[in-house]
């Protein structure tokens, strides 16, 4: 019998280079990190179940779950809209896989997995807000999209889950991105060149930002 | 062109794919040639308010049901599908 060894392996492996790209001589304006081994779930309420899966993921997250474009914060685990009656779950260290909430859901909702199936990039710096505008239609001034914002959206032609963390330290917003990993290289591509010119401070975590 | 996504807000008519007529229905099992021609092929050419079905595939990826004015392209009416956002519609 063939002998397999699947090893987890970041979609954005070959694109990413670790350190500074585009402008010199500045402070960078973008800070790029792609976080890396996280556990994703989808949750989808079955038809007309929406208000039991709402009580299952209060009973089993300790938060309400979001039925608006919001990511709603646990101590470990982040819920975001992804659509009508659907959320994902995001989490680390295996707290929240699809073995750990399969019962909690079992009469509510259908779930699966996308721990594999996207790539997680942290978007932060001085200059983050103009960098995304060239690629996205959202309005992501504080005042309309404030932490915790969420939307499920296109970026050059391409879905993503978008949704405001926390902030950093020093004040600065930072921006999520969940991409589906096929699509990830290209994206990526696709933001290093929009922000070149500000210059970039790349990276990757094994933490959320 | 903008569409008010009953779900997500406003967004950009490229996040969303128009399929067309929501007025056809299928006919029963049985149903004469005719009739199921009609159904697969047969549209009317409205200049004026017409009921589309629309997919907000770039975002929620839910299916809307959209009163557009052909002549104009005003859209007054943007609803989900009949089964989509269950608890929104109650279907
Ligand atoms: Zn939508």
């Amino acid at each position: 019998m063939a002998e397999f060894s699947w090893l987890p392996r970041s979609p954005l492996e070959h694109a990413l280079v670790a350190g500074a790209y585009g402008a010199r001589d500045v402070e960078p304006g973008i800070a790029l990190t792609e976080i890396r081994n996280f556990d994703l779930v989808q949750i989808m309420a079955r038809r007309g179940r929406w208000a039991d899966l709402a009580n299952a993921a209060k009973a089993r997250f300790g938060v309400s779950a979001p039925d608006t474009p919001k990511a709603v914060s646990a101590s470990d685990v982040t819920l975001i809209w992804s659509g009508p009656d659907q959320f994902l779950a995001l989490s680390k260290g295996g707290k929240h896989t699809m073995e750990t909430l399969s019962q909690a859901f079992s009469q509510s909702a259908s779930l699966s997995d996308q721990s594999h199936a996207r790539a997680l990039i942290s978007v932060t710096g001085a200059q983050a807000r103009t960098m995304l505008a060239k690629l996205s239609s959202i309005d992501l001034h504080p005042a309309v999209f404030p932490i915790g914002a969420a939307a499920a959206t296109s970026m050059d032609h391409t879905s993503v889950n978008l949704w405001r963390g926390n902030d950093r330290p020093d004040g600065q917003a930072v921006f999520n991105l969940l991409v589906f990993a096929t699509f990830a290289e290209s994206l990526w591509h696709t933001m290093l060149d929009a922000a070149a010119e500000y210059g970039v401070d790349i990276g990757h975590s094994e933490e959320f930002a | 062109m903008r569409i008010v996504c009953p779900f997500c807000g406003e967004r950009e008519l490229g996040e969303f794919t128009c399929l067309g007529d929501a007025k056809p229905v299928r006919p029963a099992a049985g149903a004469s040639a005719d009739e199921v021609f009609d159904y697969v092929y047969l549209r009317d050419n409205v200049a004026g308010e017409t009921s589309e079905h629309w997919y907000h595939g770039g975002g929620c990826r839910a299916w809307l049901k959209i009163t557009r004015n052909t002549l104009t392209h005003e859209i007054s009416s943007v609803e989900p599908a009949a089964g989509v956002g269950a608890a929104k519609v109650g279907a």
